[in-house]
């Protein structure tokens, strides 16, 4: 497709800056239409769930720790490589037991991968993005430290901290005997793959060209 | 005494307008383009420009090693210095004029060439090449405006048959017409255009062109060498919003008389014009810097004759 | 002179041809669009010698790559062209299905052509707007800044954030859309066209807009060939060559689309191709909306994201590997030997992924083919003989992005 050429200007349109009127009506337009700012420490935004955040390790409400199984799955992912976890194996059992876990968050290029792959929804990238700091320190979030933002996020957003559910967790229109045991959380209905909206094309009859794609 | 005082008034009155053109200006754009402009300094920002000022004014002053000192100090205060001085034949009201000359309209021509030597001068001294190049486009400018500006002005001399500020007033609220911008319609527009370009304001504000030449001639000025550039450019806005307003206008009057405020028609118009420049400079691309010469030579000086030529046949005639 | 010391100013003399005024202008210039650097020998205000200097954004993507899985260089891409992630998160993700052999779902395929067109449209309307404030207009970069920003909020819900994305995976996409989304997004396109009339109305017809642009930075079609330009810099010159329509991949075979086509090939062609083209990405969403099928999102044999790698990696001291390894599979048969190159038409044109595997986890070698790059070494031809003010006019409208420049 050659693109238009745009019809040349009349004298008139010349002599009277026609075009130029025009922007100036528009800008003037704007001038009384409602400005687009928002006024950012006084009107906060409300990210949309499963916006990746700081980091924080899930609480768990029976135990009052950590789920953490040292799995190290987070630490192989990581593309930044900013998670240090150290574990020793406990006597008899062999379960493993979590001494360090530790996220420099200053490091972290905030993929999510690692909150992807965890297999009992240990850790999280909450929705709180205000974590800004004067030192490195601040931002080295040890367990202690990851587990108090859990608190401070499920207190902040006032999530129930039982039924929360990140989308990272459980992505969305993903089968559920696809995840492994731990990771099937009840989920919103927009979640499912009933409640997704599906083309207009797809619902009515001619399309079963599309349709037959489908199954292949 | 009494005229030391009147000066005080006048440059007092005159630097509170130059803050709060600024805000003016960044409130006009801002609602144009759809955000809301300074809002945080006191209620509705209106401590913005006074915050700035002070910001200025305690800012550091860096001068570049190879800069040549004298001439860099000495740019930003011709500028400021050249500016003002026009204030003093610029007529408010009746008889509210602090030097009633009677070759006023020559003096602000004097006064605002003068004003370029300043720039020149700054993108001189600085040693920096975007300055160079900034001073050297403002030089060229200001030489081909001037003279459309004068031009442009020349229908109106010979239609109030006078230099003198305050009686061009006079002469024109005699006219048919009240204000010389309806028969002088060609003179005006020309003024306009040049007004523009005589203020470096868009959409010819190339001397201090941003995209290209960083910030033009006062690249290097920092601190308040910089806000006297500052104050001499909004000073040059306001000096030719009061020269349109005087000489195509009808100056300071207006449908009405309004009690006690002899200068409110005046004061009203000049704002009406500031808005202009700044919705321009909201709506309009840059021009690049040949196009500019050639529309100044090749358009508004051939036009500009022209009004003088047909103004001066109707003269003749009627 | 007061004991200050004035040494020389350059000062440009001409005395003959030998002295010319050489200006550097970048990396930090207000319209150089983030580090780009110009070495300009100018004689006057005519630039007679342009010399682009790329690098001072240069990371060390494609040496990444090689000590990262294909799934762990994913987030990598986004800061490519940061100013489109969406697209080149496909972009990589097709290349590197193409050399793992995935077959991508077909709602997967559909919401990648959408959100691939999502980055088509933010990129462009953040092109327009720096382009349209590097002449002067200042007024448009807002009004594109605030559709972009409705766009950007579509992208963090569906992928959690509003640049780096990270929405694909390699196998289809991280999640599937929702209804609410959905709905904004057609409510987006709907509207949309009006909003490129109101940038229209300000600078299309524009006399000192047309001035700026037109006959600025002529590109003949064959020097465009020549120059390697891609994208809607090459078509402005009249080559018609997409590759969502000559190589398609996603479902860009099954919507329907035109590919603007410019005449003069300069500054004007350029930016009315751009603005067709943000025409055309609203419609071609609308179809993927209409069009888009149910099923599933990622691929049965997509592989997981913590990729196996063939040769085991080995612990160093002090990592978190140190303490305890993990015996991740050794599976010489999960990777294919051989190389690879897919290119995807990005918002600057054509970005390509080019991998050499050697059957291990990682990719042996990777290339990145950056539009911006080539665009870039072309301005040394388009800038020569032109005055200051077109130079900033042309590296405007052949919309380059650092990020993906020096990589």
């Amino acid at each position: 497709m050659l693109i238009q050429p745009r019809p040349k200007r009349s004298l008139l349109e010349t002599v009277l800056l026609f075009e130029i009127l025009q922007g100036m009506a528009l800008t003037l337009k704007r001038l009384f239409s409602k400005p687009v700012t928002r006024q950012y420490p006084d009107e906060k935004r409300q990210p949309f769930l499963g916006f990746r955040g700081k980091h924080a390790l899930v609480r768990d409400p029976q135990t009052g720790e950590s789920s953490c199984v040292a799995c190290l799955r987070c630490a192989t992912v990581c593309p930044s490589q900013c998670i240090y976890i150290r574990y020793h194996e406990e006597e008899g059992s062999g379960r493993r037991v979590v001494d360090r876990y530790d996220i420099e968050a200053l490091r972290c290029i905030y993929c999510g991968y690692c909150a992807e792959v965890c297999p009992v929804n240990a850790i999280v990238l909450t929705e709180s993005y205000e974590y800004s700091a004067y030192d490195r320190q601040t931002n080295y979030f040890d367990r202690g430290r990851l587990l108090n933002n859990w608190d401070a996020f499920v207190k902040e957003s006032g999530h129930d901290p039982v039924a929360y559910v990140n989308p990272f967790w459980r992505p969305r229109g993903v089968d559920e005997a696809t995840l492994a045991g731990p990771r099937r959380r009840k989920v919103p209905e927009e979640w499912t793959r009933a409640g997704q909206p599906v083309g207009r094309l797809c619902r009515s009859q001619d399309s079963e060209v599309l349709a037959e794609g489908v199954q292949r | 005494m009494a005229l030391v005082v009147h000066m005080l008034i006048l440059v007092g009155v005159v630097l509170l307008h130059v803050a709060y053109a600024t805000y003016f200006e960044r409130k006009v754009i801002g609602h144009m383009q759809v955000r809301m402009g300074p809002t945080r300094v006191g209620p509705l920002g209106l401590l913005q420009p006074i915050a700035d000022g002070i910001k200025l004014f305690f800012k550091e002053d860096v001068i570049p090693g190879c800069a040549d000192r004298t001439l860099f100090y000495a740019a930003p205060i011709i500028c400021l210095v050249a500016a003002m001085a026009n204030l003093a034949v610029l007529p408010f009201a009746s008889g509210l004029v602090l030097a009633k000359i009677n070759i006023g309209l020559l003096f602000v021509f004097a006064m605002s060439s003068l004003a370029s030597y300043g720039v020149v001068l700054a993108g001189w001294a600085s040693n920096s090449k975007f300055s160079f190049l900034g001073g050297l486009r403002s030089m060229s400018q200001v030489i081909s405006y001037e003279i459309a500006l004068g031009l442009s002005l020349v229908g109106v001399m010979m239609m109030a048959g006078s230099l003198d500020l305050s009686e061009i007033v006079a002469a024109q609220q005699q006219s048919r017409f009240g204000i010389y911008a309806i028969p002088q319609f060609l003179g005006f527009f020309v003024f306009v255009v040049a007004m523009l370009a005589e203020t470096n304001r868009a959409p010819f504000d190339l001397p201090e062109a941003e995209s290209e030449l960083v910030a033009g001639y006062f690249t290097e000025y920092s601190g308040i060498r910089f806000s006297l550039f500052f104050m001499a450019e909004y000073i040059g806005m306001l000096v030719m919003a009061s020269i349109a307003t005087i000489c195509f206008l009808g100056g300071w009057s207006g449908p009405f008389a309004v009690p006690h405020v002899p200068f409110f028609w005046f004061a009203a118009k000049i704002y009406g014009i500031m808005f202009f420049y700044f919705w321009l400079r909201a709506t309009l691309p840059r021009y690049r810097y040949d196009q500019l010469m050639s529309l100044g030579w090749k358009v508004l000086i051939p036009l500009a004759l022209l009004n003088i030529v047909v103004t001066g046949f109707v003269k003749t005639i009627f | 002179m007061m004991g200050t010391e004035f040494r020389n100013l350059a000062v440009p003399v001409r005395d003959g041809e030998s002295e010319l005024f050489t200006v550097q202008m970048g990396p930090q210039h207000p319209a150089t669009h983030g580090v780009l650097k110009l070495n300009l020998w100018m004689d006057g205000e005519t630039v007679v010698r342009c010399d682009p200097d790329a690098g001072y954004l240069h990371r060390g993507f494609e040496k990444i790559a090689e000590n990262k899985t294909y799934a762990q260089f994913l987030p990598l891409t986004d800061r490519l062209d940061y100013i489109s992630a969406m697209a080149n998160n496909v972009g990589y993700c097709v290349a590197v299905e193409a050399l793992l052999r995935i077959e991508v779902p077909l709602r997967a395929q559909y919401i990648r052509t959408m959100v691939a067109e999502m980055a088509r449209i933010t990129g462009h309307l953040l092109w327009l707007a720096t382009h349209a404030l590097d002449i002067g207009a200042m007024t448009v970069f807002l009004y594109c800044f605030r559709e972009r920003g409705l766009l950007l909020d579509l992208f963090e819900e569906l992928s959690g954030a509003r640049l780096t994305t990270t929405y694909t995976r390699i196998g289809g996409v991280r999640q599937d859309v929702t209804a609410r989304a959905m709905e904004k997004l057609a409510r987006f396109v709907e509207e949309f066209p009006s909003r490129i009339a109101e940038y229209e109305t300000l600078i299309d017809t524009n006399r000192i807009w047309l001035k700026r642009t037109k006959g600025i930075g002529c590109v003949s079609a064959e020097q465009a060939v020549q120059l390697g330009f891609t994208g809607p810099s090459l078509r402005a010159s009249g080559v018609d060559y997409d590759v969502r329509k000559h190589r398609p991949y996603c479902a860009y075979d099954k919507v329907q689309f035109e590919v603007p086509i410019g005449v003069n090939g300069d500054v004007y062609d350029r930016y009315r191709c751009r603005m067709e083209e943000l025409r055309q990405s609203a419609l071609i969403i609308r179809q993927c909306l209409e069009q888009l099928p149910p099923g599933a999102i990622v691929a049965d044999n997509a592989p997981d994201l913590v990729m196996p790698l063939a040769r085991p990696r080995q612990p160093m001291a002090g990592s978190s590997l140190a303490t305890g390894y993990i015996e991740l599979v050794p599976n010489n048969d999960v990777y294919p030997e051989g190389d690879v190159y897919v290119s995807i038409e990005g918002s600057k044109g054509e970005l390509g992924f080019y991998f050499v595997s050697d059957g291990g986890g990682r990719p042996y070698r990777m290339h990145i083919r950056s539009p911006s790059y080539i665009h870039i070494g072309g301005l040394a031809t388009v800038c020569e003989g032109v005055l200051v003010a077109d130079v900033i006019a042309i590296i405007g409208s052949l919309d380059v992005v650092l990020g993906e420049c020096d990589r």
